[in-house]
């Protein structure tokens, strides 16, 4: 009987005019994102091959090391094969980091900087697609399937025979279940096609993994809907009640939540301003320097020199002290400016996990976490890359050092050393492991699960206890 | 057989819809219940398919307690509602399929079905078209043919025949009948006092959830069943 009720759900609803519509939609919005997704990372591969190219022979023109230390070397990110997937923070992020002996690096020029109206419309890569649209189809294919059966009268006529409540509920979750997959997976099967013949592309194993694991917790956020959708039918009297319900939910998970989240973490924990940042670092100049006149004075009048005395160790010992204070003077205002970038970094990181963890709440955000870190798309990966460059960075400036010290020209104005980059040390990246990123995902994958097992016990208890006049 | 003892309904609202009922209908006999509006027809073919709980008493099929083994005495009941849409991307033929085979019954082929909806009087044309094209007198007789063919002892119909044409309403009327005479219980709730002469072996009028003059075809020869109908409705209690 159960297989009887299943395939009575998957038959109904494969032949209504709902599904045609959904599977034609279906499919051309994920083949779409699919192929967009992988043409863009197709042409950033070679955007990025061409910088690097471009940066080695910038390099090698230098007339000296000199010039090169100053100019420094690029550092650009590559970009992430399954970016065309989920593409992340991908496009909002710096795609190239200067690394030289002077400043701090810093990853700049994101796409959205140099085209500012992609950050309008935002990526529509397959998470997007996933999270808003198909969810909304698995609230189109569930609104209505308890309810919409007491409005037609039907579920009275079922259960006037020998149907056990459970086994029909059961009945309805399972066939709703493969009937929503059906749109969903030939369209999935066919991108991943793609994806093995594009010629640009060229996924590892591990990458086949994340991408089955992507497509595993997409099939689990569409499992909370689908649930959900059941629980507010077996809840309410009336389809189009059902469908309202079920909308507000599906707005406050997908956008209110997360925007709110980022609006609360940043007045529970506000960080301080650039502004803020520059005055106190001011300040702490003005009050070293204004401390260091005091200081020199207080020193002069202590040691100067007595009638007689002699002036010349006077002097040189005053030079000495000097240089001595100076030194002292520069390393406290670097440690206190460091002090206060770490302290900034540390409270943005606070306000940032908590706006996270905040959102989370709501599968929309859990969805866009996962996958961005199965994605290696992620904040972190990405702040992992930047932490690679600063890392770079004494190394970089060493190996440019000793490069210009061993060649520095003493006879004055003769040939300069030509620049040889043979022994240059390169920056390197590990992409995070697998198992790092797994572990990132799992509060988002369990929170997803909790909510899909709370909606479905919920709609399968209503369901026992459902007025079906 | 259908049964109730003592059976009585008070809704959440407290309102008495079903009061104190003590009936009975035999095998082989047609037992029209009417009554207007709100009289409580229907909350007692609810209590009888255990879709609501009853507030006290008791009803049965073939002398099973409905709340106590509401499966089991389902086995033994064909139930045809009031206005049922069913399966509206379904055809004919693939709505009786389905019921068919939740009824338990398998094995039966096509042809069957085709032969069940011919006897109900479904235009040929119409087995094969999606049931949501169908008219309200359409979707009655396919909601017949799904009782007819559970061919259960016992079968509850709740104003089955609103919304026929005449040929059709004599035509349901006839199938009805042939249920009674192949030995079963038949319980109409209706309002149609004309059709349901024709065929109740026995009647009762419904009024505020108490059944009352209760007559058998005997008793009723001769009489203006109108006239009676109204005359009981006018009475006080
Ligand atoms: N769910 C309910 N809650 C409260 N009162 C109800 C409910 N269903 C029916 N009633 C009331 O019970 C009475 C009997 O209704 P019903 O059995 O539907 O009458 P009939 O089928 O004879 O027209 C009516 O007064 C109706 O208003
Ligand atoms: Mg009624």
């Amino acid at each position: 009987m159960l297989k009887d009720i299943i395939r009575k759900e998957i038959v109904e609803t494969i032949t209504s005019p709902k599904f045609v519509f959904t599977f034609l939609l279906c499919a051309v919005l994920i083949l779409l994102s699919v192929y967009t997704g992988i043409t863009n990372y197709s042409s950033e591969r070679k955007e990025f091959n061409a910088a690097v190219a471009l940066n080695k022979k910038n390099l090698e023109s230098q007339p000296s090391y000199q010039a090169l230390a100053g100019l420094g070397t690029k550092i650009n990110r590559p970009p992430q094969v399954l970016s065309a997937i989920a593409s992340g923070v991908d496009e909002a992020v710096g795609r190239v980091a200067t690394v030289n002996v002077a400043y701090d690096p810093n990853l700049v020029d994101s796409k959205y900087e140099s085209n500012p109206v992609f950050s309008v419309f935002g990526a529509l890569d397959l998470t997007f697609i996933v999270k808003i649209v198909l969810s909304l189809f698995a609230i189109l294919f569930t609104y209505d399937a308890i309810v919409g059966e007491k409005e037609r009268g039907t579920l009275k006529l079922t259960l006037s025979n020998k149907v056990p409540r459970d086994r029909l509920i059961l009945g309805k979750v399972i066939g709703g279940y493969i009937s929503l997959l059906i749109p969903l997976i030939i369209p999935l099967i066919l991108s991943l096609l793609i994806l093995m013949v594009y010629p640009d592309i060229h996924l590892t194993g591990g990458d086949w993994g994340r991408l089955l694991l992507m497509f595993l917790v997409f099939f689990l956020y569409l499992s909370v809907f689908f649930t959900l959708g059941l629980f507010v039918s077996a809840r309410t009297n009336k389809s189009s009640t059902s469908f309202l319900i079920l909308l507000f939910i599906w707005v406050v998970f997908v956008t209110v939540i997360p925007k709110v989240s980022v609006m609360a973490a940043a007045q529970i924990k506000p960080i301080p301003s650039v502004h803020e940042i520059t005055s106190k670092k001011d300040a702490f100049l003005q009050q070293v320097q204004g401390g260091a006149q005091k200081k020199v004075m207080d020193w002069v009048k202590e040691n100067s020199p007595k009638p007689g005395e002699d002036q010349k160790a006077f002097q040189d010992k005053f030079k000495k002290f000097l240089e001595d204070y100076q030194q002292d003077l520069t390393s406290q205002i670097d440690a206190n400016n460091a002090a206060l970038e770490r302290d900034y970094q540390a409270k943005k990181r606070a306000q940032q996990n908590l706006a996270i963890n905040l959102s989370r709440i709501s599968p929309a955000s859990a969805l866009t976490f996962s996958t961005m870190s199965l994605a290696r798309t992620g904040l972190d990966e990405n702040q992992r890359f930047l932490d690679s460059i600063r890392a770079y960075k004494p190394i970089f400036t060493k190996w440019a050092n000793a490069k210009m010290m061993s060649n520095i020209d003493f006879t004055g104005g003769g040939a300069t050393a030509k620049v040889v980059l043979d022994d240059m040390p390169l920056h390197s990246f590990e992409n995070e492991s697998l198992s790092k990123s797994l572990a990132r995902t799992i509060p988002d994958v369990v929170l997803m699960a909790v909510l899909i097992i709370v909606f479905f016990v919920g709609a399968y208890v209503s369901f026992l206890k459902y007025d079906v006049r | 057989m259908l049964e109730t003892q003592n059976l009585t309904k008070i809704y959440e609202d407290g309102r008495l819809a079903v009061d104190h009922l003590t009936m009975k209908v035999e095998p082989g006999e047609i037992f029209c219940m009417f009554g207007a509006n709100g009289a409580g027809k229907t909350t007692t073919i609810n209590l009888f398919l255990n879709f609501i709980p009853p507030t006290e008493g008791t009803a049965l099929i073939e002398g099973i307690d409905v709340v106590r083994e509401p499966l089991r005495s389902k086995e033994y009941v064909s139930f045809v509602s009031e206005n049922v849409m069913l399966y509206g991307n379904f055809t004919a033929i693939q709505n009786l399929d389905y019921f068919t085979k939740l009824a338990g019954k398998r094995g039966l082929t096509k042809a069957d079905y085709a032969a069940v909806l011919q006897s109900v009087g479904l235009q040929k044309d119409a087995y094969d078209a999606r049931s949501k094209t169908y008219s309200k007198g359409m979707r009655q007789k396919l909601g017949l043919a799904i009782a007819i063919i559970k061919d259960a002892p016992n079968v509850i119909l709740d104003e089955p025949t609103s919304g026929l044409d005449p040929k059709s309403g004599q035509e349901f009327l006839k199938l009805l009948t042939a249920m009674r005479d192949k030995g079963k219980s038949v319980l109409i709730s209706t309002h149609d006092i004309f059709r349901a002469k024709l065929i109740a072996d026995r009647v009762g009028f419904m009024k505020n959830g108490k059944l009352g003059l209760l007559m058998t075809r005997k008793e009723l020869e001769g009489k203006d069943l109108t006239e009676l109908y109204v005359q009981y409705m006018d009475e006080r209690d």
